[in-house]
C-alpha cells in the first residue's frame, strides 16, 4: 500500500536537497507522485521479489532471454 | 536526373560525394526554414561519404554540443562519441546539428531555446521526441539517416511521427560512451533512416556487426482486441492490417501491462535523470524551461527503495514478457503511438487541461520496452485521414534487432509507405 503524498512532505524533502519549488508545484507533484507510485506498485511480481533479486540480475536475464 | 538526396542510402553510396552534398544542402536550404530540423549545418562538413547528421548530444571533440539547452548552447565537448568515431570510420559524412528536446526529455519535439522542430507532412504537428530533428530531417530528405537516443522512446516517436524507419536498439548493445546520459539504465543510441536496409547499414557502421540475414518465415504474436479496444480507430485499422501483411496467422496473447511497465520506466527514468542534473538544478533551474525543470522536479522525491525495487524487478519483468507475450513467436507487434499525431499547440505550453493526458498517451506504448531493455523497430504502415503518418511497431527478445530489421525489410518489400516523401 502506498502511502498518501503531501506537499509538505514533498516540499520538505526537496528542500533538503537544495531544490527549490515554485508556488503551487508542490501539490502538483503531490499529486503525480501519488499516480506513478501507485501505477508502479501494482505490479503482482513486487509481491514475489526474491530477496537475492539485485539490479545486476537483468543482464543476465538478457543473456537468457536472446 | 532525378534529385540524388531521394535516394536510398544503400544505393547513394555509388553517387559521388559531391552530388550527394549539393543536393542535401539544396533540399536543407529549401526545407530549414519550414521544419527548423538543425540547429548547426557545417561549412565544411567532416568526411566525403554519404551525408548524415546527428542529435546534437553525441559529442565531437573541439565541436559545440547543445543538448537542445541554454544551460549547454555553448559547451564545447572534449572527446568524439564512440558512435560518431565508428560512423566516421565507416566513411559517412557529418552535415550538422540536429535539433532536439531540452536534454533529451521530452516527447514532443518542443523546444524554447531553438525553436520547435516541426513536422514535415504539416508544420503545425509535433515530429515527436526527443530526437525531432533526426525524424524531421530523414522525413525531409535532408540527410541520408541520422542517429538518435532512446530513453522512453525518443527514436521511435520521431520515426513514428514522422513516417521514417527507426530502431530503438537492446540495451547494452551500442557503447554510449560521449553521449549525453539521461538516464543511464535506459539510455540506449539507435538509428533513423529512411527503411529498414537503411537503418541496418548504419546499425553495422556503430555496431560492427554482420550484415542483416534473411528470413524467410517471421511468427509474430500480438493482441488484437487490446489494440481495437485502446488505439485511435485509424491507428488500429493500420496496425492490424499491417501485422496480417507480416504474418498471415498471427498469435493472439493477452498483452504485457504496458501501463505498469511505464510506471516503473518513469521511476527509474525521473531518479536518474534528476540526479544527473542536481546540481544545475540547484544553482540554475530558472535556465530550464519550465516543461523541463517540473520533470525534473519530480524525481527529487522518489524513495530510494522504490527506485531500487524497480530496477530488482527488471528481471523477472523481462522474462515474463519473452514467456508470456513472445512465447514461441519471434515478435511482438504493436501501435507505435496509440493516438494519430497531435498538434504542436494541443501538446505544447499552451495546450491546457487534456495536455498532460495526451503525452500519457503518446509514450504509453514506447516506455515499456525501455523498462525491459529490449530492442523496437518502428516502421511506417500508412497515413491518417489528416495526411500524418501512422506507424507499427515490432519488439523483439534482447539483441534480436537483425531480425527486426529483417522484417521491417520484408514488410517494406510489400508495402511502399516508406518510399513516400513530403512535398
Amino acid at each position: 500500500m502506498v502511502k498518501q503524498w503531501s506537499a509538505g512532505v514533498v516540499e520538505t524533502l526537496l528542500a533538503a536537497q537544495g531544490i527549490a519549488l515554485a508556488p503551487g508545484r508542490a501539490e502538483r507533484l503531490a499529486r503525480g507522485y501519488q499516480a506513478l507510485l501507485e501505477a508502479s506498485a501494482v505490479d503482482p511480481l513486487l509481491a514475489r521479489l526474491e530477496l537475492d533479486a539485485v539490479p545486476t540480475a537483468f543482464v543476465l536475464a538478457m543473456q537468457k532471454c536472446r | 536526373m532525378s534529385d540524388p538526396a531521394l535516394l536510398s542510402l544503400a544505393e547513394a553510396r555509388s553517387v559521388p560525394p559531391r552530388e550527394l552534398l549539393q543536393a542535401c544542402r539544396a533540399r536543407i536550404e529549401q526545407w530549414q526554414p519550414r521544419i527548423n530540423a538543425f540547429v548547426e549545418v557545417e561549412a565544411n562538413p567532416r568526411g566525403a561519404g554519404v551525408p548524415l547528421a546527428h542529435k546534437d548530444m553525441f559529442y565531437r571533440a573541439g565541436r559545440v554540443s547543445g543538448c537542445g539547452s541554454k544551460i549547454r548552447r555553448e559547451w564545447v565537448a572534449n572527446e568524439t562519441a564512440v558512435v560518431l568515431e565508428r560512423l566516421d570510420a565507416a566513411g559517412f559524412a557529418d552535415l550538422g546539428r540536429l535539433n532536439m528536446s531540452e536534454f533529451a526529455y521530452g516527447p514532443t519535439g518542443h523546444n524554447e531555446h531553438f525553436g520547435d522542430c516541426r513536422n514535415p507532412w504539416n508544420p503545425d504537428y509535433i515530429t515527436g521526441g526527443s530526437s525531432s530533428g533526426s525524424g524531421a530531417a530523414v522525413a525531409a530528405r535532408l540527410v541520408f539517416g541520422a542517429l538518435g537516443s532512446d530513453t522512453g522512446g525518443s527514436v521511435r516517436l520521431p520515426a513514428a511521427a514522422c513516417g521514417i524507419t527507426g530502431l530503438k536498439t537492446t540495451w547494452g548493445r551500442v557503447p554510449l560512451r560521449g553521449a549525453m546520459p539521461l538516464s543511464p539504465s535506459l539510455d540506449t543510441i539507435g538509428p533513423l533512416a529512411r527503411s529498414a536496409e537503411d537503418c541496418a547499414i548504419l546499425l553495422q557502421a556503430i555496431t560492427g556487426d554482420d550484415a542483416v540475414p534473411e528470413k524467410k518465415e517471421i511468427r509474430i504474436a500480438m493482441s488484437s482486441a487490446w489494440i481495437e479496444r485502446n488505439a485511435e480507430p485509424e491507428v488500429a485499422a493500420a496496425v492490424l492490417a499491417a501485422a496480417k501483411a507480416l504474418d498471415r496467422s498471427p498469435a493472439e496473447v493477452e498483452p504485457p501491462d504496458f501501463d505498469t511497465l511505464s510506471a516503473h520506466c518513469l521511476v527509474v527514468m525521473q531518479a536518474e535523470a534528476s540526479a544527473q542534473h542536481a546540481q544545475w538544478m540547484r544553482e540554475r533551474p530558472g535556465d530550464y524551461s519550465s516543461a523541463v525543470r517540473a520533470r525534473l522536479e519530480a524525481g527529487y522525491a522518489i524513495p530510494a527503495s522504490t527506485y531500487l525495487e524497480v530496477l530488482r524487478l527488471r528481471h523477472a519483468a523481462l522474462e515474463r514478457f519473452c514467456a508470456r507475450a513472445l512465447g514461441s513467436a519471434d515478435l511482438y507487434v504493436l501501435p507505435g503511438i496509440a493516438v494519430r499525431v497531435p498538434t504542436r499547440e494541443e501538446t505544447g505550453p499552451k495546450g491546457g487541461e487534456r495536455m498532460p493526458r495526451m503525452l500519457a498517451d503518446l509514450t504509453r506504448l514506447t516506455r515499456w520496452v525501455n523498462y525491459l531493455g529490449v530492442p523496437s523497430l518502428v516502421v511506417p504502415c500508412g497515413f491518417d485521414s489528416r495526411g500524418l503518418p501512422l506507424s507499427l511497431q515490432l519488439v523483439g527478445r534482447p539483441f534480436s534487432e537483425a531480425l527486426l530489421l529483417a522484417a521491417g525489410r520484408a514488410y517494406q518489400r510489400e508495402t511502399d509507405w516508406h518510399s513516400r516523401v513530403p512535398a
